[in-house]
């Protein structure tokens, strides 16, 4: 009972602060709304008994990627980036896109067997770094590597289109 | 239920010792600056000027709250808040010593909030929020210096954060485990991570001294040149929870670099185990008071090519030798 | 590092990687830490008594016998840069100064007063000196304008006190301002 109550409250920040993150003006509350976000969904990690991903997505999201989207964003002309629409142009296509898209969406939930999550897992809190690790370096070893690879060809990209001289 | 009621008494506690914490390190601080400097430091108000702090704080709390009509109301006011909870929330998973027995009632306690399983990761992750507060508090403040020092502090968060997550590998690798009540108890018996971990644990105090906005790397508040930096639009108890937190962040890097390199409250039988862990702690935060007060501060350039080309390196070095030494 | 010389510095390295310059400036200051400390616990145990030309509050001065060294010539308020000084004399036969002529009214702002000693060089009866008093700060102006009566009394140094040390004192405030009161028998050297 008392975690279906923090379920929900958990739920309902993370969707209303998402809806905020496009929907403020100011470029930066938007940013804190994103932060607002990851935390509601760290809490719901740890509700689903992995505190680790929980912990993770706090440190990576929260603590490094929102710190460089905010160090950019704060340069920005907020006056001018409030201003700013997101889409340019007719709006109608961008709207039947979404509306696809949430089509889509709803259709393969209901035909996943996403449900069956919603059973409490089992009730146990520790142990579960190790398990991480292990699955992580057993059994989805391959694709642990290829996403390490394909981060660093992402990393080498970002690096020679930095460099002056090839520019 | 006990448990429940338990957990809440400890959480009561710890807040607020750690929220009158402040008040004896800002005494400690200007004492030793003062005989460091050949001075006497505050002196007049109570023997010794022992009242001093409670003096500031009265001075602090009517003075008038100042938000600048340019300003981000909603962000300036929300930003020291932003600070100053996860310095506190970090206090959770930190022990601060084994099961005692309560004297009165014969029930054993553990002194901790609670033993995570992925402590270190959490307090890193928690403690790596804090800078919001900074980085918002001078974007909000919508004037030079402290937009610069918001900056500052979020490019030298990257930086450092990295070498500090890094030098804790080290110790993970070796304890073999995520829980500060498992590296601790891994350490007991004089193994103490500094023995084996020296590198690391020199890796994590200098990055910790950038995490915490400590001189050598107090550049987000750079007197000299930002003058104040991003609290130099913030006045009143806005101001004083942005000092807090500053002491709080400088408590909990003394009492984690003990936790993961000094053995926590490992120490000889004579004493009970709470009180060399508080020593320990005592001592690197005297250290780290030292510190400030003999040193200058970097240069921007300079903060930067120390945490990317130096501790950067060497602490990838030192998980790679730890690595091979453990095959 | 010079760039331009391939002298390996193994020495200069070893202490780089040692941090041995910063743990020698780290025990410099820890030596600090213990030493004396120079400043003084002023106002409330200790005060400085400056040296003899020092220009502080100005004093009248009586002569041996007792009487006003003063004769009224007014030579300090032509004398001074500010005009903050007011001499008035008279004719006086009671033998209370030094001559026929004394200060019937001898006033001075000393909120105008820039202490430049000139009106103690222009006296010729040497009546007027720039005294060793300081804590001249008040909470009323009246504190400021001071009479004759007033300046012709003793100061708490006596004007052949060397100075140039440390003494106890104990801080006295009124309802006009602070003066700090020192006790000269108890006296230290800064150094
Ligand atoms: S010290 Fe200078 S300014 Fe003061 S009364 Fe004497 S002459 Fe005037
Ligand atoms: S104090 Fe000296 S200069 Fe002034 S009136 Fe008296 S005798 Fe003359």
């Amino acid at each position: 009972m008392a975690e279906q109550i923090f379920f929900f409250v958990f739920a309902i920040l993370a969707v209303g602060s998402a809806i905020a993150v496009v929907s403020l003006r100011n470029p930066v509350h938007s940013v804190i709304s994103l932060m607002v976000c990851f935390l509601q969904m760290a809490a719901l990690f740890v509700m689903l008994r992995s505190p680790f991903i929980a912990v993770v997505q706090v440190f990576v999201y929260v603590g490094a990627v929102l710190v460089l989207f905010l160090f950019v964003i704060m340069m920005l002309d907020i006056a001018k980036a409030g201003m700013e629409r997101f889409v340019s142009g007719g709006k109608l296509w961008v709207i039947a896109l979404l509306g696809a898209l949430l089509l889509e969406m709803v259709l393969m939930i209901s035909r996943s067997r996403l449900s069956a999550i919603t059973a409490p897992a089992a009730g146990r809190l520790t142990g579960t770094v190790r398990e991480v690790g292990e699955a992580l370096f057993t059994k989805y070893i391959l694709p642990f590597e290829v996403v390490s690879l394909i981060l660093l060809v992402a990393l080498l990209g970002a690096i020679v289109l930095g460099r002056k001289e090839l520019r | 239920m006990i448990e429940l009621l338990l957990i809440g008494i400890k959480v009561v506690v710890v807040t607020l010792i750690v929220f009158a914490l402040p008040l004896p390190l800002t005494y400690i601080e200007r004492k030793v600056a003062g005989h460091i400097q050949v001075r006497l430091g505050p002196y007049r108000v109570g023997p010794h000027g022992i009242l001093q702090p409670f003096a500031d704080m009265v001075k602090l709390m009517f003075k008038e709250d100042i938000i600048p009509a340019k300003a981000d109301p909603w962000l300036f006011r929300i930003a020291p808040v932003i600070a100053m909870v996860p310095a506190f929330v970090v206090f959770a998973t930190i022990p601060f010593g084994e099961k005692v027995t309560l004297p009165i009632l014969n029930y054993e306690v553990n002194l901790y909030i609670s033993n995570m399983d992925t402590g270190i990761l959490y307090i890193l992750a928690i403690a790596g929020l804090s800078v919001y507060g900074i980085i918002l508090g001078g974007w909000a403040s919508n004037s030079k210096y402290p937009l610069l020092g918001g900056l500052r502090s979020s490019a030298q968060m990257i930086s450092y954060e990295l070498a500090l997550s890094f030098a804790c590998i080290g110790v993970v690798m070796i304890v073999n485990s995520l829980s500060l009540v498992d590296i601790v108890k891994a350490q007991s018996g004089w193994h103490w991570n500094i023995l084996y971990q020296p590198v690391g644990f020199v890796i994590f105090f200098i990055a910790g001294l950038a995490e915490i906005n400590r001189i050598p790397f107090d550049l987000p508040e750079d007197e000299g040149t930002l003058g104040a930096g991003y609290h130099a639009e913030y006045s009143s108890m806005r101001f004083a929870f942005f000092m807090l937190t500053e002491y709080v962040a400088m408590v909990s890097m003394s009492i984690l670099i003990v936790l993961l390199f000094l053995g926590g409250w490992d120490g000889p039988a004579f004493l009970p185990g709470i009180v060399w862990f508080l020593l320990k702690v005592a001592m690197l935060i005297y250290i780290i008071i030292w510190t400030r007060f003999t040193y200058p501060r970097y240069r921007y350039d300079q903060l930067m090519s120390i945490g990317w080309k130096i501790l950067l390196p060497l602490s990838l070095a030192n998980i790679l030798i730890t690595g091979l030494v453990i095959i | 590092m010079n760039r331009n010389h391939y002298n390996f510095d193994l020495n200069g390295l070893l202490k780089k990687v040692f941090f041995v310059d910063l743990i020698q400036g780290l025990f410099i200051t820890f030596h600090y830490t213990f030493s004396k400390t120079i400043t003084m616990k002023y106002p409330d145990e200790e005060t400085w008594i400056p040296y003899k030309r020092f220009r502080g509050l100005h004093t009248l001065n009586k002569n041996k016998e007792g009487k006003e060294l003063c004769v009224g010539c007014e030579l300090c308020q032509k004398s001074c840069p500010t005009q903050c000084i007011t001499v008035v004399p008279m004719q006086d036969t009671t033998g209370k100064g030094i001559a026929d002529r004394v200060a019937y009214r001898w006033e001075i702002n000393l909120l105008r007063c820039m202490f430049c000693g000139l009106c103690e060089d222009a006296c010729p009866t040497e009546a007027l000196k720039l005294g060793r008093e300081y804590e001249l700060a008040g909470t009323s102006m009246q504190r400021h304008l001071l009479t004759k009566e007033e300046l012709l009394a003793p100061q708490a140094v006596p004007a052949e006190f060397e100075g140039g040390v440390i003494v106890k004192a104990r801080l006295g405030t009124d309802e006009t301002g602070i003066k700090v009161v020192p006790d000269m028998s108890v006296q230290k050297r800064w150094w």
